[in-house]
């Protein structure tokens, strides 16, 4: 039997995210947090469901594996 | 634990005119404002265009220094560029974010709040009918008992998702913005300039908000969904090198707008959600700045008075939502059909469009007579009229 894909999560690239906030919104599970520290998707959380995806004004989020 | 009565959560517009509000409704009201960045007003996520009318409730602005500059005209551009011009008058004005907020915050300070800078809330939970909630600031980190919180943290609100509320936003109703103060460039600094095109804008539009003379907040907001798979980034590279290829790019900014309606649930008990944060933007012009002072208003006043009458309830706060659906949501509502009527109509419309309203002599052109213009093909814009850009 062949392993199971790796899970898909979304992840921020830091040098090139502003911290707008766009993605929090749009995230349903609210697996994205914005603090004076920067941007965070919280791995356990995110379903992979690429919705922060395509809007953010930089393309600073990207799919990689979990 | 230190304690407050009324907690804001977020000194923007929304936030600043709830606690002034707040705190000038009920003298001894102990009002706490907290705002996540070091200043009051910076960094600028914003296009700073407001409507005379709905700003002078507020502040006036006859020789304030919180402005830019003053706008008399609006300038359409149509996709294939036609020009039409629309007439003037005390139009509006295009505000200097990082002196405008500290003049709310001011008037919030001179009526006995308190605004800490630096300040972030981090996360909240219920305690003795209020909510304890958690600060990460330059005071370290601590724990405020708050009577009731009022969440004005913006597009990326959280105080929402933590009372329980529903405050997700669906990708078609996401407008992504990205925005240059460009100088250098010949623009007429009196006016303000909005661009319809599907290959510039996709399901938003390209502005131009004059700064000061030659200089420009030269933006534009898109739907991803309808997009090239750009980012809203690279789409304004392309506008700029096209209509602005000799100006210098002073500053840059990205954020999300949201074009959609007021949150159904804009209370929950002791939470109340105002601005930004309860989705209060007028969705047709992405216009939030008025709209936000406005439920700050309500949201304050309705605050100080549920408190006085020591009922924090979600149901005696949801006074507060249906002061504001009968004061602007239910607009918004109408606005957002018309948003979805005009995203179905394609650039060779508003071209024709163009062509036809520049017939009429332009002292005789105004907002209302161009969608009288514009409703002969589709009736369904109806409602619009003069109150539809700022």
């Amino acid at each position: 039997m062949p392993p199971a894909p790796p899970r898909r999560i979304a992840a921020v690239d830091h040098d090139a995210c502003d911290e707008c906030g766009l993605c929090l919104p749009l995230c349903p599970p609210a697996a994205i947090r914005l603090t004076r520290r920067g941007l965070a998707v919280d791995a356990k959380t995110c379903t992979g469901c690429v919705k922060c995806i395509a809007p953010c004004p930089v393309g600073a989020l990207a799919m990689v594996d979990a | 634990m230190l304690r407050a009565d009324v907690l804001v959560v977020g000194a923007g517009p929304a936030g600043c005119v709830a606690a002034w509000e707040a705190a000038a409704a009920a003298p001894g009201l102990d009002v706490l404002l907290i705002e996540r960045d070091d200043a009051v007003g910076a960094p600028v996520r914003c296009a700073e265009g407001v409507g005379s009318a709905g700003l002078r409730e507020f502040l006036n602005p006859d020789g304030a220094p919180w402005y830019s500059r003053k706008i008399t005209k609006v300038i359409f551009w149509a996709p294939d560029d036609s020009e039409v011009r629309v007439g003037g008058g005390d139009i509006g004005y295009i505000l200097d974010r990082t002196r405008f907020e500290p003049a709310l915050a001011d008037e919030a300070k001179r009526v006995g709040a308190e605004i800490w800078t630096g300040t972030e809330a981090v996360g909240m939970e219920r305690l003795n009918g209020g909510w304890k909630v958690r600060l990460h600031g330059p005071r370290g980190e601590q724990d405020v008992l708050a009577k009731l919180v009022i969440g004005a943290d913006g597009v990326e609100s959280m105080v929402g998702r933590w009372a329980g509320l529903d405050t997700r936003v669906a990708a078609r109703d996401m407008e992504s913005c990205a925005q240059y103060v460009i100088s250098n460039i010949a623009v007429d600094p009196d006016a303000i300039y909005l661009h319809f095109a599907d290959r510039w804008a996709p399901g938003g539009y390209a502005w131009v908000f004059p700064k000061g003379v030659g200089v420009a907040n030269v933006g534009l907001g898109l739907v991803a969904l309808k997009s090239d798979g750009r980012s809203a980034c690279a789409y304004l590279d392309a506008y700029a090198a096209r209509y602005f290829p000799d100006g210098e790019v002073l500053g840059r900014t990205v954020g999300g707008v949201i074009a959609g309606v007021t949150v159904k649930q804009a209370v929950a008990d002791a939470v109340m959600l105002a601005g930004d944060a309860a989705h209060m933007i007028n969705p047709l012009s992405g216009g939030g700045i008025v709209n936000a002072m406005k439920a700050g208003r309500l949201a304050g006043r309705h605050a100080a008075a549920a408190i006085a009458a020591g009922d924090t309830s979600a149901r005696r706060l949801n006074r507060y939502r249906d002061d504001w659906m009968a004061l602007l949501g239910e607009d918004h509502i109408k606005y957002y059909r018309i948003k979805e009527a005009l995203g179905k109509l394609d650039d060779a419309f508003f071209n024709r469009l163009a062509r036809t309203v520049n017939a009429i002599p332009v002292e005789q052109r105004t907002l209302g007579r161009i969608f009288a213009h514009a409703l002969v093909n589709h009736p369904r814009l109806i409602p619009v009229a003069a109150r539809l850009f700022l």
